[in-house]
């Protein structure tokens, strides 16, 4: 952060002239009237020096962010409007404005080159200005940065984070506003979903006694979990990757981590192996024609012997110097 | 008991007589054997207070602080000499060392010579700054003997100095009368803000350090002046190794012993204060006054039919725990009980990460060479390791610092109250028995009852 | 639902019909099974003694699996938990049971100190002091050591009886009970935390695990009052030994919930719940760990949920029986069905007033899986709180993760209560096992008895010696009675009657077949347990490149270190994961260890391992830290050394401290984490840096240092300097590296300037020529 003065200095320093001959009261005031009307403030290059020249008695918090689609920053448009509302509730929260802290957000289509002062290469990123004039004056004028590094705060640690750096002023609480067509969208489905029952219920009841539907659906579960879909959930595998002789791998290299195509494998290989294993002991023996009885048997114990060994050779894969296998995949 | 132990006190004391508490071997390191007859009262009045004293030059080879790592003396006395260096014996590291080992160092300077480099980055490493450039020395215009320097005003006239502060003992100024000290011919020195420093002997607001071989018509950038200029400073290290710095050798020596000077105000002759000065500078370094002692420290449980053995290792939350502490200072030639002085408390810390307690503590009772300060206080309502602590750290007297550390544990499941102690229980107790009689009833009822019930019952068990 | 129940079957006869259909069932299969067992061996007791044999090797089997550890190495106690279990377990032997129950720990979280009696489960540790007196009481002198490393696979034996019980209660056939029994045995799942030495809660908790649902099962068959309080008994062990207990806490409501939905409730539902609810949660209140928990928590809200959906079913099936009245009855239903909403809300209600606990971090992360990781770091950072990837579940259960689905589909075919808690504990226990690695310990014991249903199955059929002749099945099968009964509302594959199997060439085939899959099941689990589960990450074994075996002691030679070279009572500071082996091994006060209840105090050392020097040195003096520990791999490539555990102490630190330590800060611009030349100034600054690369160097030629395991070369500038702090001892191979704290300086310098002028520098002049000079103020 060292170089942060002398850069803000020098981009400052363009906007000096006009910026020195406004007071600080009088910019405080101008964009004050400006949150007021709409928060937070919408800031170009120019407004964003003018506002941030030192001196200053009043704060300023400052998100620059890149909303164009074409930047694609996600993040940006996640957090737009939790910080729309922050600042909205926090303008409300004290009309007096006796805070004195101006919220800015400043697009990177308006502010390349405040971007480029402060060397940014990624968005959002935003700064606080201390005062550097009045009772709470900052020893630096150097800004404090927040760099949304684990992902996507709510307002409400946003408020939080800013209410540290603002002591001994008033701190007007986030006010979530009540969604209403949230709640009426979700009381309609509700209701929907009942009468949808209710009128349903001669049809629904002989699926939800069905033994076949419940077998299959704790079946299909089982096999999931048991293929490490929990896994492909928490920790966001992607479903295959390129490797680096160009071509596509679909088992992951290492015994703690795996792609979700491969699990889908090992997913139906378990499938298909404990389908082989129930009927070997329960359709086979119900069969009444010895013969087909006989051909039935073979083929399932010879799909058991090929699957099961494919699966110990994927194994061997995963865990190399697993000493154990099975023909054909030797 | 404790009384038994202040007893061997004594006859310990007694023992130890009329000897510093750290020893009495005394090397002096000079210019030329010869000269020390000019310093012989001061060194007569050393070797009256039994110091083996052992005169050797910075360039003789018979001389070593250390000896297989232990060292050879307690104490160390420079005087000025001519040479710029002192020689692979003592290197500032070595003195360091010596310092660190308990050993005391009384340094006297002196405006003709120049202080010897390895001396000067000892001082600079206990933030003691002497005039970079040699021979500047400290005149005052107001306060000198016009007798022996009437022109050129370096012979400075000083009463005997005061403590700086209240609440602090004073050694230095005790019956000097009118006496004054006179400090002829010397360096000041400026110190830095430590707290282990301490002047001594400050220059009058009016006095200033300069050079009379460059600055001789004008005074431009001063070294320093006034308060700030000390002449006899004092370093204290936290393992109470002492190390003074006079700053005019030559007010050691005998001539100005019992010399009578005159101030400027012509006011009659006045003996000087020198040779008290400077048994009493010498005897502080030394380790003759100003110690103090930690005779033992005891803590016990205050609660009626609790054992109560002294210095137990664990205590309960809510205790009331009394703890007394046994000090002894050194004056001279004994031990004596500690009095703390006026506007000064002796103060015990309860503490865990930050002291749950800050106590004045009390003097409870004094024996001949022991002041015993006591407390009695309630542990706090929080578990944890504690430790009683006492850390009296004042300037000119050696440090103390106890640390006696005890686990407190929480209740144990059978010290609480029992339930029917407690009034806002009752009201489950009764509920209790309510339940349990009802259930008994119901039992009874049950079983005694007429055969129907019993038929509906089976019915009901059968489904 | 509710009006499902009332059609599917009438609550008027709920138990008996089934109840004897059951036992035809029994009957008719275990007559065939009979003169099926006949072939082995004559008469009942002859079977009976083939079982108890059978077991008896089993038992061994399972013990003597698990003691390669201490053949290859010797009897010591493993990792890092069981550290603390023993230890614990000396106190209690020492000190007797209430010394124990109020025992303050004023070695450990020093200076905190544990309320230890009162913040553990005393379960395990009260086992083996009963067992270390019994034998002293048979005068069998035995040290206490070696009853704590045994003990694991002694309850191994024992577990693996347990599942044989549970799994007869399945299935008539006899032979899945011995099945599950070796399976339990065996299974790697199992084995990994029960191998002698790691000594943990898990060793004893799991045979409870199974034990209980074993006597839950029996309870619900017999509607006994006396099986449930047997229950409710080994549900009281089962919280005293292992926090898991809340796996059964909520595992039976939801069984009982789930055979109501299905209309089975029935008076013995109600009798063997109340009875197991109220005895085992006034039992499970007796540990002080848990305390009011049971009606504090959601954890065990379900629990009491059904418990009082009970008392309304009992209430509404007495009335209803008393008054027979069609509307009358659907009115009471929809009561009942609205008692139940409106408790649901009440209790979701006083959940978020705050009146009721909600879930605890751990718990709560197994539902919201991305809980942890934002809210909790210090739980995220526990290596087996991660997800299971799926060759963990094969390398744990081998076929068996395979024969569970088939065991699961058995289930259904002849849906009784017990196949009904089958199906829920293999669903809920693989999610589970699914979210959590360690959880895999929970669904092992489902595994091994669905496992063995399946198998059990098919042996049965293809081992029958006698084949059935085709033509009077093909005429007499219109009249089967049997099988018609088993599958009542039926699954598709179990509608046609049961034949058997014709040709003796296919019985030879699958039953050679499943042999070999078996013996290579043996083989699979012998080879895990000895190479993957048998080193007590104490010690190290590595390869020479000649092949031979190298012993890698740096633990325990820096621990002895300690123990022989500090004072008594020298605190040591060191990440969290070693407390337990600290205080275990040195037997020295530790700031943090593996119990990690006090967020605030492991920041605390976090922060002082993440900060620069003269940070870190006022915290260290504060918290009386004598030595500090840190385990560094780079000379030897061992990867879990403290830089790599190092992003979690700054994350938990900045828990704390938001604005004094930064994660971003200890990432390059571009957003790596280095710690060669391109490391930031942040990381290189970092107390934690320091300690591990000061004086490594020396060990290469100029500009040759090399870090093993982050695979980096080390920046050639004399490596760090440590001001305020010494290098005491590092062990052999580097891994450990232990450091002094220095005292304040002597003369009142700061460390920096002190160390200076030893280095021999000449400190420069304080006159400053320019600017104005500080006065001394007195």
């Amino acid at each position: 952060m060292r170089w942060l003065p002398a850069l803000l200095s020098a981009s400052l320093f363009a906007a000096g002239s006009f910026a020195a001959k406004k007071s600080s009261e009088e910019r405080f005031a101008e964009f004050h009237a400006k949150q007021t009307s709409h928060a937070p403030v919408k800031l170009t290059d120019v407004s964003f020096k003018s506002l941030t020249t030192a001196p200053r008695d009043y704060s300023v918090a400052v998100i620059l962010t890149a909303l164009d689609a074409r930047y694609g920053c996600q993040l940006c448009r996640e957090f737009q409007p939790e910080w729309e509302l922050l600042s909205k509730s926090w303008v409300k929260g004290d009309k007096s404005a006796e805070s004195r802290l101006v919220f800015g957000s400043l697009d990177f289509g308006d502010g390349r080159e405040t971007f480029m002062g402060f060397g940014l290469q990624t968005a959002p990123v935003l700064f606080f200005f201390p005062p550097t004039a009045g009772p709470h004056a900052a020893a630096s004028p150097e800004p404090i940065r927040y760099d949304f590094t684990n992902g996507p705060v709510p307002a409400e640690m946003m408020h939080s984070w800013l209410v540290r750096h603002l002591d001994g002023r008033p701190h007007p609480p986030v006010k979530r506003p009540v969604d209403y067509l949230k709640w009426a969208v979700s009381f309609t489905m509700i209701t929907g979903s009942l009468t949808g029952v209710y009128v349903l219920w001669p049809y629904v009841v002989p699926v939800i006694q069905n033994r076949n539907v419940w077998a299959a659906f704790t079946l299909i579960a089982i096999l999931l979990f048991t293929s490490g879909h929990m896994f492909n959930q928490i920790r966001k595998v992607p479903y295959v990757a390129n490797n680096p002789r160009g071509g596509v791998s679909y088992f992951a290299a290492g015994f703690q981590n795996q792609y979700g195509m491969e699990t889908q494998v090992v997913a139906a290989l378990y499938g298909i192996l404990s389908f082989a294993a129930i009927s070997l002991a329960v359709k086979v023996p119900r069969i009444a024609d010895p013969r087909s009885q006989v051909i039935t048997v073979w083929a399932w114990s010879g799909i058991i012997l090929v699957v099961y060994s494919f699966l110990l050779s994927v194994f061997r894969v995963k865990n190399a110097g697993y000493p154990f296998y099975l023909p054909p995949f030797m | 008991m404790r009384t038994l132990l202040s007893f061997l006190l004594l006859a310990l004391a007694s023992v130890v007589a009329a000897i510093s508490t750290s020893g009495n071997r005394l090397l002096v390191v000079l210019d030329d054997v010869a000269d020390k007859a000019t310093y012989s009262k001061f060194f007569a009045d050393l070797a009256e207070r039994e110091f083996k004293i052992t005169y050797e030059t910075p360039k003789s080879d018979s001389l070593n602080l250390f000896n297989l790592g232990e060292r050879t003396y307690d104490h160390v006395l420079f005087l000025p000499v001519h040479t710029k260096g002192l020689g692979p014996n003592l290197t500032p590291m070595t003195l360091l060392d010596f310092v660190n080992a308990q050993g005391n160092i009384l340094l006297a300077l002196s405006a003709n010579t120049t202080t010897p480099t390895s001396l000067v980055s000892l001082l600079s490493e206990l933030d003691i700054t002497l005039p970079t450039d040699r021979n500047s020395l400290v005149v005052d215009h107001f306060n000198y003997d016009i007798t022996s320097a009437a022109d050129s005003h370096h012979v400075l006239l000083l009463p005997a100095p005061k403590p700086v502060r209240a609440g602090i003992k004073d050694f230095f100024s005790e019956d000097a009368g009118s006496k004054l000290i006179a400090f002829p011919r010397g360096v000041g020195a400026v110190l830095g803000n430590g707290e282990l420093l301490n002047p001594i002997l400050r220059a009058p607001p009016t006095a200033y350090s300069y050079n009379p071989k460059e600055q001789a018509e004008v005074v431009d950038d001063l070294f320093a002046a006034g308060q700030q200029l000390s002449l006899v400073s004092t370093v204290q290290a936290r393992n109470n190794a002492r190390v003074t710095v006079v700053g005019s050798a030559e007010m050691l020596q005998d001539k100005w012993f019992d010399a009578s000077v005159t101030k400027l105000d012509g006011k009659p002759v006045v003996q000087t204060f020198n040779r008290e000065f400077a048994k009493r500078v010498s005897g502080w370094t030394f380790q003759e006054i100003g110690v103090l002692k930690v005779n033992w420290v005891e803590h016990h449980l205050e609660e009626e039919g609790a054992p109560n053995d002294s210095n137990p290792e664990m205590y309960r939350v809510k205790n009331n725990v009394s703890y007394t502490i046994s000090l002894a200072e050194y004056a001279w030639d004994h031990w004596i009980g500690f009095n703390v002085p006026e506007s000064d408390q002796v103060q015990l810390e309860f503490s865990m990460l930050s002291p749950f307690h800050r106590l004045n503590l009390k003097e409870e009772s004094r024996r001949l060479a022991a002041v015993h300060y006591h407390t009695v206080f309630t542990i706090p309502d929080q578990h944890g390791i504690f430790n009683f602590k006492v850390n009296y750290k004042r300037p000119l007297l050696s440090n103390i610092e106890e640390k006696n550390t005890v686990s407190v544990r929480h209740m144990a499941h059978d010290e609480w109250p029992r339930s029917y102690a407690i009034s806002g229980a009752w009201p489950w107790i009764a509920g209790i028995g309510a339940t349990v009689s009802g259930f008994l009833g119901f039992v009874a009822l049950w079983m005694y009852s007429a055969p129907v019930a019993a038929k509906k019952v089976t019915v009901k068990k059968t489904q | 639902m509710d009006q499902s129940v009332n059609d599917s079957e009438p609550l008027q006869q709920p138990a008996p019909p089934r109840g004897s259909t059951n036992h035809q069932i029994t009957a008719i299969m275990s007559a065939d099974s009979l003169e099926r067992l006949a072939v082995a061996g004559k008469g009942d007791s002859t079977r009976t003694l083939l079982r108890v044999i059978i077991l008896l090797l089993i038992a061994g089997a399972a013990i003597s699996s698990r003691l390669f550890s201490v053949i290859r190495f010797e009897s010591i106690i493993h990792e890092f938990d069981p550290w603390f279990n023993f230890r614990a377990t000396k106190y209690l032997v020492a000190n007797g049971f209430y010394k124990f129950w109020d025992w303050f720990d004023d070695r450990t979280w020093h200076p905190l100190g544990r309320v230890t009696g009162g913040t553990l489960y005393p379960g395990l540790m009260v086992t083996s002091g009963v067992i270390y007196h019994a034998l002293r009481a048979l005068s069998i002198p035995v040290d206490i050591r070696n009853v704590c490393v045994l003990l694991a696979p002694a309850f191994s034996g024992l577990t693996a009886y347990a599942a044989y019980l549970l799994t007869n209660e399945m299935t008539p056939s006899s032979s899945a009970g011995l099945l599950a029994a070796i399976f339990m045995g065996i299974a790697p799942g199992y084995i990994s935390r029960s191998v002698a030495g790691s000594y943990d809660n898990e060793a004893i908790a799991i045979f409870l695990l199974v034990f209980t649902f074993y006597l839950w099962i029996k309870a619900l068959k017999l509607g006994s009052m006396l099986w449930g309080a047997l229950c409710a008994l080994f549900y009281g062990y089962m919280v005293a030994s292992w926090g898991g207990y809340a796996f059964i806490t909520c595992l039976l409501p939801l069984h009982a919930f789930v055979l109501i939905c299905m209309g089975r409730y029935s008076t013995r539902l109600y009798v063997s719940y109340t009875s197991w609810y109220a005895l085992g949660t006034l039992a499970s209140m007796q540990i002080p760990f848990v305390g009011f928990l049971p009606v504090k928590t959601s954890e065990h809200m379900p629990a009491l949920g059904i418990f009082g959906f009970l008392q309304l079913l009992a209430f509404l099936d007495y009335v209803r029986s008393a008054i027979p009245s069609r509307q009358f009855q659907t009115f009471l239903w929809v009561f009942a069905g609205s008692v139940f909403g409106i408790g649901l809300t009440g209790l979701v209600i006083a959940t978020s007033a705050g009146y009721i606990a909600p879930w605890g971090g751990r718990f709560y992360s197994l539902w919201d899986t991305g809980y942890a990781k934002i809210h909790i770091p210090i739980i995220a950072s526990v290596s087996e709180h991660q997800p299971t990837a799926w060759p963990a579940f094969f390398f744990d259960l081998n076929m068996l993760i395979w024969l569970l689905p088939a065991g699961i589909y058995l289930c259904y075919q002849k849906l009784a209560d017990e196949h009904v808690f089958v199906i829920v504990y293999a669903l809920f226990g693989s999610y589970f096992a699914g979210v959590m690695v360690r959880l895999m310990l929970t669904l092992t014991p489902v595994v091994c008895v669905a496992a063995a249903i399946a198998l059990s199955t098919i042996l049965d059929t293809y081992l029958k010696a006698k084949s059935p002749i085709p033509e009077e099945h093909l005429v007499e099968e219109p009249t089967d009675g049997t099988s018609k009964k088993v599958s009542k509302p039926g699954l598709r594959a179990s509608s046609k009657p049961y034949i058997g199997i014709y040709a003796t060439f296919s019985k030879v085939t699958v039953a050679g077949a499943m042999t070999a899959y078996l013996l290579m099941f043996v083989a699979h689990c012998t080879w895990v347990t000895s190479n993957a589960y048998s080193s007590p990450s104490v010690v190290l074994a590595s390869r020479m490149p000649d092949g031979s075996q190298h012993i890698i002691d740096d633990y325990r030679e820096a621990y002895q270190w300690l123990r022989q070279n500090t004072k008594d009572d020298a605190k040591i500071m060191s990440w969290w994961d070693y407390g337990y082996q600290i205080g275990g091994m040195a037997d020295r006060p530790t700031l943090v260890d593996n119990n990690t209840w006090n967020n605030t105090h492991i920041a605390t050392v976090g922060k002082a391992m993440a900060s620069r020097e003269e940070v870190s040195y006022p915290i260290m003096r504060q918290h009386e830290v004598d030595y500090i520990l840190v385990v560094f791999g780079g000379l030897l490539g061992y990867s879990g050394d403290d830089i790599n555990k190092f992003l979690w102490m700054v994350r938990i630190a900045e828990g704390i401290w938001p604005d004094e330590v930064k994660e971003r800060e200890f990432f390059t611009p571009r957003g790596e984490y280095r710690v060669d030349a391109g490391a930031t100034d942040t990381m290189k600054n970092s107390l934690m840096y320091k300690m591990s690369y000061h004086n490594y160097n020396n060990l290469f030629p100029p500009g040759q240092a090399q870090d093993r395991v982050r695979g980096v070369r080390l920046p050639d500038d004399g490596g760090p300097v440590l001001n305020s702090i010494e290098e005491a001892f590092t062990s052999e191979n580097w891994i450990i590296r232990i450091y002094k704290v220095k005292d304040l300086d002597n003369l009142g310098r700061d460390h920096a300037s002190a160390s200076a002028f030893e280095r021999g520098q000449k400190k420069k002049k304080v006159i400053k020529k320019k600017g104005p000079r500080v006065l001394r103020v007195d």
